[in-house]
């Protein structure tokens, strides 16, 4: 089920692919992917170039795949690692839902962080209490790593 | 008396039950959305209605992922070939489901997802598979669709719903016994009492330790930490045994009573390990006396202190231990004064003597780890003026001696009355003894627990400490959860336990054509109201157990009486 299901949605990413995102296999294993998610226009990121790890899961799509930054991210909800702090990977994934739909809540994550619930608390904090030293370093790390 | 019931393997269903039909009858849903709501809001029906009270029904509803549809609503797919949202696959109307929110998949993908649930634990909230929405999955359908490939996940998705009235339920708990007996315990009212479940463990129903009070379960907690941490400082000091006064030999303790006699004749109070005469449990070994270890450091007198408390605690919980013994030699009394002709045949009275016995000793005991944590520096440091803690801690332990020493006395007639019970002139004497001491020591235990209740935890500003309160009863014992439903009409469901749930649940699913079978499936799950056909489909479930030889022997007795 899930081969069929990943070829589908890796179908409909070539046919129509979102605007600021891209994805597919990195070689010959359909159930790890490399997407690539252009820094929103609107954000610190813009301008910048993020890779990201896909791996599904053998129970895929009736548990999440799981989602790592490659590209070194100053962000609330993305740590060191390359860890996302994403609700729809986690607890409210839903077996409706597409890695199309995953980039795209990503993109939106990096313009809108959520620091309430954070991954990195120092990050929240300076994004809750200096919004421009946020942005200045977030444009720093954008233009360090995200950018070649 | 009546607020504690023990649930079994057995009356976990009717226990659950009588839950689901008060819900089903005040809010007009179905068992399966009574369900729901219920395990949302673990399972206080109280709570529950409450909160329905203040919102809308419908709101009420939602949140707890609940979606009634009338039936019109649910169209027919209008083609006969659909393509699944999930899966992609193309695949007939008829092997797709549509849940009560109106989303409907392929009948493939959502046993996929039940199964994923069920395997990460996830059983009692078992969301539809559309993004975001909230509604609670059919168990009907989550059944129906597992077991023929899955039968054992089936069974483990409603054990999970039968025993969410227990994991998600802060009136029932487990009953903490090793090996554990399957039995969990309901109390409607104050959680801070001490419970007797019916395979005869005691424990605290707070926190589930052993039965602990006067002490407080946080007192418990520390005070268990700290025995196994001093343990090994404090067994080499604190042996078995204790040098008499006089000739030095260790002497071993072979009765309850404190008093002890050497070899040698020389009497000693085991407590303090003093020489004394019988009325020495009268005088002061039972309070602490700081000035003797002014002299040493801190640390040193903190571990004499703390092991000031511990022997004596010790103490009283090696009496008991050794005093328990004793109910089974008033048995064979029983039994020898039956046989022979004599003139007491009647023991209730030292029956009574020794449980009051049991009871105040382990009051006494526990007063100790109390007194410890209530006059030490532990938890309520700035509670108390130093002044105004000597005064009450010299009020708590003269309390405490007054108990201890009639205590001591009642354990002495007792032990006297087996070794005299032949001389029928002196077991009068004793019996009055017995009697007389019982009540005293009764009414010692009260006052202790009034002054602990009333100025000493009552009087705390910074903390709140609960005890479970005196029972001159002792324990109450948890009764059978069946004796409350006599009154009910329903009576087959006395009689409908979880293994017959289960086996006809998985029979019926399992086995036989689809459409016969799936009837019966709807209105045993899905009785909306307490009509003819939910009852009905019950006693069928029964009967069905009935007929099925290997059942028979676990259900319980009372099923074949009423049947």
């Amino acid at each position: 089920m899930a081969t069929k299901r990943i070829q589908k949605e890796l179908q409909d990413l070539q046919r129509d692919p979102p605007i600021s995102c891209s994805a597919g296999p990195v070689g010959e294993d359909l159930f790890h992917w490399q997407a690539t998610i252009m820094g929103p226009t609107e954000s610190p990121f813009a301008g910048g170039v993020f890779f990201v790890m896909i791996h599904f899961p053998p129970d895929y799509p009736f548990k999440p795949p799981k989602v790592n930054f490659q590209t070194k991210v100053y962000h609330p909800n993305i740590n060191s690692n390359g860890s996302i702090c994403l609700d729809i990977l986690k607890e409210q994934w839903s077996p409706a839902l597409t890695i199309s739909k995953v980039l795209l809540s990503i993109c939106s994550l990096l313009t809108d962080p959520n620091p309430d619930d954070p991954l990195v608390p120092e990050i929240a904090h300076v994004y809750k209490s200096q919004r421009n030293r946020y942005e200045e370093t977030a444009r720093a790390w954008t233009q360090k790593y995200a950018m070649n | 008396m009546g607020w504690i019931k023990v649930i079994t393997k057995e009356s976990l269903l009717v226990a659950q039950r009588e839950d689901l039909r008060k819900i089903m009858d005040l809010l007009e849903v179905s068992e399966k959305h009574a369900r729901t709501l219920l395990i949302h809001h673990r399972w206080d029906a109280d709570s529950l209605l409450a909160v329905f009270l203040e919102k809308e029904r419908d709101r009420l509803l939602s949140e707890a992922g609940v979606t009634i549809v009338e039936p019109n609503v649910l169209a027919p797919l209008q083609s006969s070939q659909v393509t699944c949202n999930i899966c992609n696959e193309d695949v007939s109307a008829d092997a797709v489901t549509t849940m009560d929110c109106g989303h409907w998949f392929c009948n493939n993908c959502w046993t996929e997802h039940f199964i994923v649930k069920i395997n990460d634990g996830q059983s009692r909230r078992i969301r539809c598979m559309f993004y975001k929405c909230n509604t609670i999955c059919d168990e009907a359908i989550i059944r129906n669709l597992v077991s023929p490939k899955h039968p054992d996940l089936a069974e483990r998705f409603d054990r999970f719903l039968l025993e969410s009235y227990i994991e998600d339920n802060h009136k029932v708990k487990w009953c903490p016994s090793i090996p554990h007996c399957g039995n969990a315990i309901r109390v409607d009212g104050d959680g801070y009492c001490e419970v007797e479940c019916s395979c005869g463990l005691q424990f605290c129903f707070s926190c589930s330790a052993e039965a602990h009070s006067p002490c407080s379960c946080l007192m418990w907690e520390l005070w268990v930490k700290k025995c196994r941490d001093e343990s090994e400082t404090v067994n080499w000091i604190t042996v078995n045994t204790k040098p008499c006064p006089r000739c030095h030999k260790p002497v071993e303790k072979n009765g309850g009573c404190n008093h002890v006699r050497c070899i040698c004749g020389q009497d000693f109070c085991w407590l303090c390990g003093c020489a004394a005469d019988q009325h020495h449990a009268r005088s002061s070994c039972g309070s602490y006396k700081e000035e003797r270890e002014k002299k040493t450091g801190q640390a040193k007198r903190d571990l004499y202190r703390y092991m000031h408390y511990y022997n004596r605690y010790k103490a009283h919980t090696d009496s008991l231990k050794l005093e328990s013994k004793l109910k089974k030699t008033i048995q064979d009394m029983e039994t020898i004064s039956d046989s022979k002709e004599f003139s007491i045949k009647d023991f209730s009275w030292l029956t009574n003597g020794l449980y009051r016995l049991f009871r105040s000793r382990r009051v006494l005991s526990y007063s100790y780890p109390f007194a410890f944590y209530m006059f030490g520096d532990d938890l309520f440091k700035d509670e108390m003026t130093p002044v105004e803690r000597e005064l009450k801690q010299h009020l708590f332990e003269d309390l405490q001696q007054q108990l201890g020493a009639n205590v001591e006395k009642l354990s002495h007639f007792i032990e006297e009355s087996f070794e005299e019970f032949l001389h029928v002139d002196k077991i009068l004497g004793i019996r009055m003894q017995v009697i007389n001491l019982s009540a005293l020591i009764d009414n010692l235990c009260k006052k202790m627990y009034e002054f602990i209740e009333n100025d000493l935890l009552g009087r705390l500003e910074r903390v709140t400490h609960n005890i479970a309160p005196y029972e001159s009863k002792g324990v109450e014992r948890a009764s059978e959860l069946s004796d409350s439903w006599d009154s009910d009409d329903s009576l087959s469901m006395k009689t409908c336990n979880v293994d017959s749930y289960l086996q006809w649940d998985s029979s019926a699913n399992g086995a036989g054509s689809s459409e016969s079978e799936s009837p019966t499936d709807d209105s045993f799950y899905e009785s909306s109201s307490p009509d003819e056909s939910g009852c009905s489909s019950r006693k069928r479930a029964k009967k069905e157990a009935l007929d099925d030889p290997p059942f028979n022997l676990n259900l319980p007795a009372e099923g074949f009486d009423k049947n």
